[in-house]
């Protein structure tokens, strides 16, 4: 993976717990609320469920527990509303898996597929050259297969997820 | 012109001449002295070859251009054909196949086209006396052979023309120039050739308004005919050749015509697929209006109307788009009576193969995926169903093994059996094995009709004696069940030491959408189709018992092993206590029986099945999902994998 293909792309930035992280925005389909998930038993906690995203069935991976941070609040409070948003992303699309973590998922040929993630707050979108990114694996507590870069954004660090690694083992290939 | 957009047209029609092809190979075979296999061959493979030219496909062309020169020679000489022509034509249509798929897929390069060299040899052999071409004879002195050209003489040449016989009006002025002008415009349909007398002659005083040629074309016989008459002063149209039929004599006013008769058009799998997942929305709104319909109802009891209204019109419509998914399995079974035969021969077997059932109808994406698991089971029946011929004679059965393929609607589902008079499976020989590999305990003294397909189905079990190269590879019986399965349906077996062996297997007649019970466990909802639901009863209501070690029901005196929902799927945390008086959902498939425990009862409506990417780990019980009139998804629970 080089750095010039991170430069070019356009991010979306997001919060997950009090980590910033950021996604290849070719990769992101669309920003939706948090959905009601409907429990798929067997499946691995990291799951959250499925959602119904205008009639496509799409399972949701829990942003905190892959990310492997503790959980923020565990009960949101009523009166808040609905917090946090569903990021809904294809895999197998863009980039090339990570060759790190759980060796990656989806590979490139087949069509892309959808998988959610939710995110506490969606933060900015980052138009390619607005941002530097350092090809640095990582920051402290964050697992360093995950991660494809780390930038900076108003002073603060983010980390551009290898999401292909972070979500590709979760579905089956 | 691009012609890309044909492509899968081209392959779509060839494939059924293709499997006509070895239909009336297999006719023939049978019956060597009748004449109609071989004019039906020479048509489709003219066909192919027509199509495949205008396709820019020259490999194809050529290879179905020297079959059918074969054809025309053993139609011609109407002596019953021997077994090596047969078998060489089985091997041509076969590579044809292959060659048209390659060149579908822009490899046409690849195609192996080996055979033409037997086939060009059994041509010189089989080719009658000589005799004069058809033009030859058109123009020949006897005026008996001018009226009416034998079609069998049509594709002697080496061109796959029609021949186009014009008359302009005698008393016409400009005889000379209105052929002139005919053979223009039938040069905008296709290549013209050998145009009798020579257009040089239609200059002359003597022409006398008549002449012949061949067009090359894929233009139909109506429009080459059209073409002609637009020059005006023409008396007389004749065009014979090609491919629709042996002579067509077209009457400008019956062409017009085409009402009265069902017509259809072929459409692209993906757009009925769109337009399923379009009504599939539509249903699901649809059970939300209700919802809200039943809100307002109170206010305003029109809306109750209106909703009555969408929902018998989602409902017609959904009919109607099931219904045009719908396709006869024919389509599929068609390839069968080449595949058993090939088998059959390979390993010196007789057998006589029947399909009962050929139009009962099921949903395209079904059949489709029916083909592979069908072959394995048919291939199995030859292998190691139908006994040698002489082991046959011993047993006092008839030398010739019988396989019956068997197509049957049920209430809500189609059984297709594949059942065999053979030599039955051997279960004390399985029961062995069985033993022998740990599959059952050695304890257990006997088999049933149910154990003996499950030890059948594990992957890599096998009894073939000597592994051959047709099946017993361990592959097949497991293989086809698993397909089965995913399709929402069940396998069953029948065997009789001496008599015979019958697979059965259920499937549901559509994927798409179907009947389900809604079932509450704790606070979660879960779908059953009703294409296996046998009954419920009342936990509590009944006696219960244990059957191997699982809680189980009586029922009319029956044991049926209980599968508790909430421990099964681990629902957890906030649910509810169970209500004391839990329903149970008796499932049946084939004689396989299952008592669902659920917490209760929600409803029972039309749900949408949809695929989801289920996550490592899920248990493998669920069949895919639904979304309900809430817009919240609900796990559609598999029968099969639940019995």
């Amino acid at each position: 993976m080089t750095e010039g293909s991170l430069v070019s792309a356009r991010l979306l930035v997001f919060r997950v717990g009090t980590l910033a992280c950021a996604a290849d925005v070719d990769q992101v389909r669309e920003i939706l609320p948090r959905l009601p998930t409907t429990r798929i038993p067997g499946a691995p906690p990291v799951v959250a469920g499925l959602v119904n995203v205008r009639g496509t069935l799409v399972t949701v991976v829990e942003g905190w527990r892959a990310l492997g941070l503790p959980p923020l609040s565990p009960t949101p409070s009523p009166d808040a509303g609905v917090i946090g948003s569903t990021i809904i992303l294809e895999l197998g699309k863009g980039e090339e898996p990570g060759n790190g973590g759980g060796g990656g998922g989806g590979g490139g040929g087949e069509a892309g597929k959808l998988i959610g993630f939710t995110v506490d707050e969606v933060v900015d979108m980052l138009a390619s050259g607005e941002t530097t990114l350092e090809d640095r694996k990582g920051l402290p507590g964050v697992d360093p297969t995950l991660v494809r870069a780390v930038g900076r954004r108003n002073g603060e660090l983010f980390i551009v997820l290898d999401v292909a690694a972070l979500l590709g083992p979760i579905l089956p290939s | 012109m691009d012609l890309s957009q044909y492509a899968e047209l081209f392959l779509a029609e060839s494939r059924e001449h293709l499997s006509a092809c070895n239909q009336l190979l297999l006719e023939w075979e049978r019956n060597r002295a009748s004449p109609e296999p071989v004019s039906g061959l020479f048509r489709a493979v003219h066909t192919i070859k027509g199509m495949a030219a205008t396709m820019g496909y020259g490999r194809v062309a050529d290879l179905a251009h020297r079959m059918e020169n074969l054809l025309d020679h053993l139609r011609r000489s109407g002596r019953a054909p021997a077994d090596e022509i047969i078998q060489l034509l089985f091997r041509a249509t076969d590579a044809l196949e292959k060659a048209v798929g390659l060149a579908v897929a822009g490899r046409e390069r690849e195609a192996d086209l080996s055979v033409l060299t037997d086939i060009d040899h059994a041509a010189i052999q089989t080719k009658p006396a000589p005799q004069p071409s058809a033009l030859a004879r058109h123009f020949a002195p006897e005026p008996a052979e001018d009226q009416s050209l034998p079609a069998a003489s049509v594709a002697s040449g080496a061109s796959a023309a029609r021949i186009i016989d014009v008359v302009i009006r005698s008393e016409a002025p400009l005889k000379g120039g209105r052929a002139m002008l005919a053979v223009r415009k039938l040069q905008t349909l296709g290549k013209v050739e050998r145009v009798q007398p020579s257009v040089a002659v239609f200059e002359s005083d003597d022409f006398d308004g008549r002449f012949v040629c061949e067009l090359a074309t894929a233009a139909a016989p109506a429009a080459i005919e059209a073409a002609v008459r637009s020059v005006g002063d023409v008396e007389r149209v004749t065009v014979t050749g090609g491919a629709a039929a042996d002579e067509v004599q077209v009457n400008p006013a019956e062409s017009v015509a085409g009402g009265g008769r069902t017509r259809h058009i072929r459409v692209d799998l993906r757009r009925l697929d769109t337009l399923m997942d379009l009504i599939g929305e539509l249903v699901t709104e649809r059970g939300r209006l209700n919802e809200v319909a039943a809100r307002w109802v109170g206010q305003d009891p029109e809306i109750d109307e209106v909703a009555i209204q969408i929902s018998r019109l989602s409902a017609d419509l959904q009919n109607e788009i099931i219904q045009a998914r719908m396709t006869p399995v024919w389509q599929v079974f068609d390839r069968f009576p080449r595949l058993v035969r090939d088998v059959a021969l390979q390993l010196d077997k007789q057998v006589s193969f029947r399909v009962e059932g050929k139009e009962i109808e099921l949903d395209r994406e079904i059949l489709d995926a029916l083909g592979d698991p069908l072959v394995h089971l048919l291939r199995n029946a030859v292998d190691h169903g139908i006994e040698s011929p002489a082991e046959r004679k011993r047993h006092k059965k008839n030398p010739e093994g019988e396989i019956v393929l068997a197509a049957v609607r049920e209430r809500s589902s189609v059984a297709i059996s594949i059942s065999d008079d053979g030599r039955g499976i051997d279960r004390v020989k399985i029961l062995e094995k069985a033993k022998r590999e740990g599959i059952v305990g050695p304890h257990v003294e006997s088999l049933s009709d149910d154990q003996l397909l499950r030890v059948l189905a594990r992957p890599g079990f096998s009894t073939a004696e000597a592994v051959t190269s047709v099946s017993g590879r361990g592959v097949g019986i497991d293989v086809a069940m698993t397909r089965i399965r995913a399709l929402g349906g069940s396998v069953e077996i029948r065997t009789e030491p001496g008599k015979g062996t019958a697979f059965v297997l259920r499937l549901p007649v559509t994927l798409a959408i179907v009947r389900a019970l809604i079932a509450a466990v704790g606070q979660e909802r879960y779908a059953l189709p009703l294409t296996y639901v046998a009954e419920t009863v009342e936990f509590g209501t009944v006696p219960l018992t244990t059957m191997e070690g699982r809680d189980a029901i009586v029922l009319r005196d029956r044991v049926v092993p209980l599968v508790d929902l909430r421990k099964l799927l681990g629902t957890n945390g906030g649910a509810p206590a169970p209500p004391p008086r839990r329903p149970v959902i008796v499932l049946e498939m084939g004689e396989r029986r299952a008592g669902i425990v659920v917490d209760g009862m929600l409803s029972q409506q039309e749900i949408v099945v949809k695929g989801f990417d289920a996550p490592h780990g899920t248990l493998p019980v669920f069949s895919g999902a639904t979304i309900m009139g809430d817009g919240v998804p609900a796990l559609i629970l598999d029968a099969a994998g639940l019995v």
